[in-house]
């Protein structure tokens, strides 16, 4: 017993040595096909005026993203946001209150068919926090009601990936476990979970599945579905997710459609978006309980349309307006506001185009 | 001993996997390589039949809308070394497939 607790470690050392022989290998023969990446620093700005049921708040925010590339293999990501949120006080004075945090912090490993990731990451739950959060990407800027149902960030590890099944379809899945960490800004649970999804080039149809555990206090699980579709024939994006959570924080569904008018040449550059959802609120919350949770503690349903004016692909002025049904509760929600997202080389980039 | 003899093996190999793809990384632009090779930072090199380059360009294309696209708004050509770093980024973000990878790479790079 003695002898095989003292090899354990020279056997990982030994096997260390060799994965890390083997990665060099692989980084050094890959190196020779792509350029060279460099590293850069990219993220978008915001500026958005928000009035929700009457009250007015003024949202200047950066969200800048660190990329650094290692080898043809690895690549540091590091996100981080701050926001500062100025509204009117009873006094009349303007009085204003910074967030700011860490997106995710995460390495990756990335091979033909996995990609290994540890650090905080975005939880891979259905596809609105990981790919279409970012304020210029959503085509709404107001938040689905469906997104506080699961843990946004994730702290452990990670494997993902895509790959072609035929010519026809693309798979992809993503894997994952966290720890819990009760650190004010890095706050995560401990949970597991994944997605599996597949996507259709010819149809231009995208869908998938998730599924997350949490493995702390009441231990709830949930599910989600989410759909892409953006036909050929138009100029149109279909999105949809659903989102069922067997815990306090109910579930619900919503659906999008953005529409750029490309077709008639002075409007162009213009976008026109819709978005119906409908929120569930769990049945066994205690009044105090519905309390705590706000309007998450209640049915709601909301519509939202909006509009987006592309001055160039990175310069987005947007507006919206949202009509919130909550019992009791019904508001007006109205956004104007603009994005720029930067991109800045940290290195020699080569040739420009 | 042993154990600290591989324990020290084994982080001058990670040094020594490290060092040398910081260097691809972030040193200067050094034109042609040893042995002939085309600057790597250079966008995707052309092949010998056009009829080829015109396909790998219009299927690159179609990768790049398709997988774009989906979720947001086209972006612009960037240097082929920016370029590069993007496509890996989004490779790891949208799970697109290699394939796809190098094909949306070399027709953003060209």
């Amino acid at each position: 017993m003695i002898c095989s607790f003292v090899l354990w470690p020279r056997k990982v050392a030994q096997a260390g040595l060799l994965g890390l022989i083997i990665v060099l290998a692989i980084t050094v023969h890959a190196q020779e096909e792509a350029p060279k990446a460099i590293p850069i620093l990219t993220g978008y700005t915001s500026y958005f005026t928000r009035v929700t049921a009457g009250q007015y708040q003024d949202v200047p925010a950066v969200t800048p993203l660190l990329l650094v590339p290692v080898g043809d293999k690895w690549l540091l990501e590091a996100r981080g946001s701050y926001s500062d949120t100025f509204s009117k006080n009873a006094a009349g004075d303007y009085i204003g209150r910074n967030v700011y945090g860490l997106g995710y912090a995460q390495v990756d490993y990335i091979t033909k068919y996995v990609t290994f990731t540890a650090g905080r990451f975005i939880t891979p739950f259905n596809i609105y926090g990981e790919r279409l959060a970012p304020s210029w990407i959503r085509a709404l800027q107001v938040t689905p009601l469906t997104s506080p149902v699961i843990s946004g960030s994730a702290l452990g590890g990670m494997m993902r990936g895509g790959f072609s099944g035929t010519d026809k379809i693309n798979f992809n899945y993503a894997f994952y476990f966290s720890s819990n960490n009760t650190h004010h800004l890095l706050a995560t649970d401990r949970s597991s979970g994944g997605r599996v999804g597949f996507f259709l080039p010819g149809p231009r149809v995208e869908m998938g599945a998730s599924f997350q555990q949490v493995l702390q206090a009441d231990r709830p699980h949930s599910s989600g579905l989410y759909f892409v579709w953006q036909p050929n024939r138009a100029p149109l994006s279909l999105r949809s997710e659903y989102v069922r959570s067997s815990g306090t924080k109910g579930s619900g569904y919503w659906i999008e459609s953005a529409y750029r008018l490309s077709q008639i040449s002075y409007l162009r550059k213009l976008e026109m978006v819709g978005r119906g959802q409908q929120f569930f609120a769990a049945s066994n919350l205690t009044r105090a309980t519905v309390k705590k949770l706000g309007i998450f503690g209640k049915d709601a349903r909301q519509a939202d349309f909006g509009m987006n004016y592309y001055f160039r692909s990175d310069v987005r002025a947007s507006a919206s307006y949202g009509r919130q049904f909550i019992l009791g509760n019904n508001a007006n929600l109205w956004t104007v506001g603009m994005t720029y997202r930067f991109v800045m080389p940290l290195g020699p980039t080569g040739s420009r185009l | 001993m042993k154990m600290r003899f591989a324990i020290s093996a084994a982080v001058v190999a990670l040094a020594l996997a490290i060092l040398p793809a910081i260097g691809a990384t972030a040193g200067p632009r050094t034109g042609t390589k040893t042995g002939g090779s085309k600057d790597s930072s250079a966008p995707a090199p052309a092949t010998a039949n056009p009829a080829q380059d015109e396909n790998l360009h219009l299927e690159g294309e179609k990768r790049f809308r398709s997988n774009c696209s989906r979720c947001h708004a086209a972006p612009p050509k960037f240097a082929p070394r920016m370029m590069s770093t993007i496509v890996r980024h989004m490779r790891v973000r949208a799970n697109i497939t290699n394939e796809d990878m190098r094909l949306i790479l070399r027709y953003m790079s060209e």
